[in-house]
């Protein structure tokens, strides 16, 4: 048991795919404006990295080592097409699907799922490759909601868009910040999280 | 088994992307009543913003079905007229029945070719005219809806959309509230060449009908622009004809004006 605890841990903390791995920084910079976002790509790219991992690992000994790169992207791309459909069939995240625009369809191109399935599904038991795919997606979607929190705060004062920051303060002079709308306050803010995570966890530092 | 022979390889691959696609036929058939249920009230809730009822957000938050009722309850006809602006149709306003995407995209390619065409008039009650426009952005069909007041001339609103224009870049054509509020108060001008123009580096100063350009978005912003000048192009005469009408009402008003007040004066 102790075994699929650091299955689960690892892409989380250690292994965290944006920190430590480096994955998946585009749609990280790309998708974490507001939380509401943020959370229903979190919630999707685990769902298909979960999916994928589990599908693959079940193929694992039946598909023929030339063409596995292209049986992964078929069944990933399987995955983010139901995810996206089932998104545009309800109303309540139809919109969502909307203002997140290409990038639901761009979980296809995010390192994060081919990493998983490569490194992972490839040479493990359908179980564990389920348990690192969804470790992973929310290792992913952990970093992702860190973001979008500050710069939904900074950015337009709102959480999930509700105010929260107070309209006395706007009277006294605050104003939101514009820069932490754009992408670029994104890389900062990643990178002060890396920071953060290197500097508590000395198995990171690079001597 | 040899999972690396040739035979086996193409075997496994072809029944996989079958089986794939059996998947996303059967997912997509499904759910496609539900989408399309959605989708119509996002073409709607579009034509509303654009006709000044309400923000985009107004729309979403109020739901599909208070939305499709509120355009139920204030639209006045929603006509389907062709190239001559001779009425050819009729839209069901009680089921807020209106031109989906691809119909639009349908009506493109005959307006691109120069035949038939069927293309929908959304007049409300207030008198705010509706029409759309649609074209090729940069990376995908852009297309829109533009409100004229009741001389079919002055621009009230405008709302666009796309398929996958850069976000942040032509993005903004839906994003930037403030490149839509350009439109509002300019006119589409039928006697220029151009009737109404989106222009890289700026409007010139006081230019009635045209707006600037999205800055980094130079190609979404001329298929926007061609776009909107070749549906103006497709109702012409029914602008014309709207705007001929309108002139003619406030002309007999004035009559009956300073008929009304000669008659007191007397």
């Amino acid at each position: 048991m102790g075994k699929m605890k650091d299955t689960f841990v690892t892409p989380l903390l250690k292994g965290n795919p944006i920190t430590v791995l480096v994955l998946g920084i585009c749609s990280s910079l790309a998708v974490t404006v507001e939380l509401k976002g943020a959370l229903v790509m979190a919630l999707s790219v685990t769902i298909v990295t979960g999916l994928s991992s589990l599908v693959c690992s079940l193929l694992r000994n039946t598909i023929p080592n030339r063409v596995r790169i292209i049986i992964q992207l078929v069944v990933v791309s399987l995955m983010v097409i139901l995810v996206d459909q089932f998104l545009k069939a309800f109303e309540s995240t139809y919109a969502i699907d909307k203002s997140l625009s290409v990038y639901i369809g761009l979980i296809i191109t995010n390192c994060i799922v081919m990493g998983r399935i490569e490194a992972f599904a490839l040479g493990n038991k359908p179980f564990p490759s389920l348990v690192d795919g969804l470790a992973s997606g929310m290792g992913y979607g952990a970093i992702l909601l860190i973001v979008a929190f500050f710069r939904e705060l900074l950015g337009s004062g709102t959480l999930f868009g509700y105010q929260v920051i107070p309209e006395a303060l706007y009277n006294a002079g605050y104003v939101n910040n514009g820069l932490v709308i754009l992408p670029p306050f994104a890389l900062i803010l990643l990178g002060c999280i890396i920071w953060v995570h290197r500097s508590l966890d000395k198995e990171l530092q690079e001597k | 088994m040899n999972t690396n022979s040739n035979t086996y390889t193409v075997i496994y691959t072809t029944i996989v992307v079958v089986l794939v696609a059996a998947i996303l036929a059967f997912v997509s058939q499904k759910l496609g009543p539900m989408q399309a249920a959605n989708e119509k009230a996002e073409t709607v809730s579009q034509i509303l913003t654009a006709a000044g009822f309400g923000d985009k957000e107004h729309w979403a938050e109020i739901g599909n079905s208070a939305t499709l009722e509120f355009y139920s309850d204030n639209i006045e006809s929603s006509i389907l007229v062709d190239i001559n602006a001779d009425q050819t149709g009729n839209l069901d306003n009680t089921q807020a029945q209106v031109y989906s995407t691809s119909q639009l995209k349908a009506q493109n390619y005959n307006i691109k070719n120069g035949t038939d065409i069927q293309v929908p008039v959304y007049q409300f009650k207030n008198k705010v005219v509706v029409f759309p426009v649609y074209g090729a952005g940069l990376w995908g069909p852009v297309w829109g809806y533009i409100a004229v007041a009741d001389d079919f001339k002055t621009i009230v609103g405008a709302y666009f959309d796309h398929e996958g224009e850069t976000p942040g870049l032509g993005g903004k054509i839906k994003d930037d509230p403030a490149f839509r509020a350009q439109f509002a108060g300019k006119v589409i001008d039928l006697s220029a060449e151009k009737p109404f123009s989106i222009v890289r580096g700026g409007a010139p100063e006081g230019a009635a009908n045209a707006v600037d350009a999205i800055t980094g978005a130079t190609m979404t912003s001329k298929g926007l622009d061609a776009a909107i000048n070749s549906w103006i192009g497709a109702y012409g005469k029914t602008l014309l004809q709207g705007q001929a009408a309108s002139e003619f009402i406030k002309a007999l008003e004035e009559a009956i004006q300073s008929e009304t007040k000669a008659v007191e004066e007397e």
